[in-house]
């Protein structure tokens, strides 16, 4: 199989986003609680994200 | 810690935020485009810059555009990108990068780029340590010496060969200033302790733990404690101490002396030893096992007579600050020929004599007054570079017979000139002898008894 140009744009995002997401949750644990607060809001916005381009690669 | 200068472009909030919590302690500017970054680049000055490639969801690669910029201003440029296709990467090091990290295992990786970044920028300033801590003017040493430095900052262990007074407890002293570790540096010489001292002295003791043990004592290793642990002699250690050595390093704790509550220590172990741990472990007299452990990283230090271009620097450094010396041509070829059995320990102890002498011109007379052992211990011929030179300047023959020289007026001497002894020696005919003593005019002399 082989990957559209867009498709490619879209995988290297969601690859983006969720390696910002794992490294984050990796962080979580050792920040203070406005730091957590700040991270978890940061991470929602992620999250949304990555579901709008799994949303666009199930379209493509 | 040494604060670094530190620019992150990246468009992404969430790995703004991942980035800035890693490199927490160092001064960090975010740059979320390319136009910012560059503008920064201009006006500020960096140490490192961590450069993500896509910037912007139509954007295709801009952030090398940056690491060209920060690559020409010197700054050491990292890619932290999810785009690492086998072309991205090519022109990323081709524009100036000097490493890049797919995006995603932040927390060891940033870590490692740090400690790289300060490694280089200690071994860039390495180069004063040989005309400083560690006087060499000799390629191989330099060159051996600064691939050691390179571990100083890991947890490797470091085993420094080389025979007595080549400079091992100076390098290893100079290795540990370079880890960065926070603890001291604690020196212990293996072959100048019984075993039982050797124990009480390495992992303490308690007070009253044997008689003369009037107080508690802290061993050395808990005084290594984050720092450096180093075992001078290593090879002399006892096969008992050494399983007991091997249970510390292994385990991180120890039980000092007579008691019964264990402590803890994190040290680093560089070891030295004058002997060849291969033979020493084919004998059985060090634990393969232990040797394993102390020999991550092996240094081998060249005896001075075969780096005799470190004679001329080390007597300067040596008379730095006292009595200034000049020694005559003849003097010096002597002192580049001399075999220094002693290394540089010996020609400290040279240069102490010959400046409590009266002259501050040192003529070839004073000098062989103090180096009497001129032979001793030459290098072989072979691994002699000199001897080499010899051959490419006169031809082959000429070297052998210079060699066949050397070892026939060697012997000579060590036989106190009787010759029927060197023949028998060398297993020489009379014919050959005589010959050689006539190349070298040497008249030969009736038969000494």
């Amino acid at each position: 199989m082989t990957t559209s140009p867009d498709n490619g744009k879209l995988l290297h995002d969601l690859r983006s986003k969720c390696s910002s997401l794992k490294s984050a949750a990796e962080l979580y644990k050792d920040c203070s609680a406005a730091e957590k607060k700040e991270m978890l809001a940061l991470m929602n916005a992620a999250a949304a994200e990555i579901v709008k381009i799994l949303a666009q690669i199930e379209k493509a | 810690m040494e604060k670094l200068n530190i620019l992150v472009l990246e468009d992404d909030k969430l790995a703004q935020k991942v980035m800035s919590a890693h490199l927490a302690g160092h001064n960090i500017e975010l740059s979320g485009d390319l136009n910012t970054a560059l503008k920064k680049i201009e006006n500020g000055r960096y140490d490192i810059g961590f450069f993500d490639l896509m910037l912007g969801p139509d954007d295709d690669h801009s952030g090398l555009k940056a690491i060209a910029a920060a690559a020409a201003k010197g700054v050491y440029c990292v890619v932290v990108s999810s785009s690492d296709s086998d072309e991205t990467i090519d022109r990323a090091y081709a524009l100036g990068a000097s490493d890049f990290y797919a995006k995603g295992n932040e927390s060891s990786n940033v870590a490692d780029i740090l400690r790289k970044f300060l490694q280089n920028r200690k071994a860039a300033g390495a180069k004063d340590i040989f005309s400083s801590a560690f006087i060499t003017s000799d390629p191989e040493t330099k060159a051996a010496a600064s691939e050691a430095l390179k571990y100083a900052p890991t947890e490797l262990p470091i085993l420094i060969l080389g025979p007595s007074g080549t400079g091992k407890t100076s390098l290893a002293k100079i290795l540990h200033e370079h880890s960065g570790r926070e603890g001291a540096f604690v020196s212990i010489n293996c072959s100048a302790y019984t075993e039982d001292l050797l124990e009480a002295e390495m992992f303490g003791h308690r007070k009253g733990a044997f008689t003369g043990a009037h107080e508690a004592r802290k061993g050395r290793l808990l005084e290594a404690h984050k720092g450096t642990l180093f075992l001078d002699e290593i090879g002399t250690m006892s096969l008992t101490m050494q399983m007991k050595l091997l249970k510390a390093v292994e385990e991180r704790s120890f039980y000092p002396l007579g008691s019964e509550k264990p402590e803890h220590s994190e040290f680093r172990i560089i070891s030295a030893t004058l002997e060849d741990p291969q033979a020493l472990i084919a004998q059985g007299k060090m634990r393969f096992d232990l040797f394993q452990r102390v020999h991550g990283y092996t240094i081998n230090l060249k005896p001075l007579a075969r780096r005799a271009c470190d004679i001329a620097p080390l007597l300067q450094h040596f008379t730095k600050g006292g009595r200034r010396l000049s020694f005559t041509p003849e003097a010096r070829v002597y002192m580049e020929n001399y075999a220094w059995p002693g290394n540089v320990r010996e020609l400290k102890k040279f240069v102490d004599l010959v400046s409590g002498g009266s002259q501050g011109r040192v003529d070839i007379t004073a000098v062989q007054k103090h180096l009497k052992n001129r032979d001793a211990a030459r290098p072989a011929p072979a691994q002699d570079g000199g001897l080499y030179a010899y051959a490419l300047a006169n031809g082959l023959e000429a070297a052998l017979e210079k060699v066949s020289g050397e070892i026939i007026t060697r012997n000579l001497r060590e036989n106190e000139g009787k010759k029927t002894k060197t023949m028998a020696d060398l297993k020489i005919s009379t014919r050959l002898l005589y010959s050689t003593l006539k190349k070298l005019g040497i008249e030969p002399e009736g038969e000494k008894k």
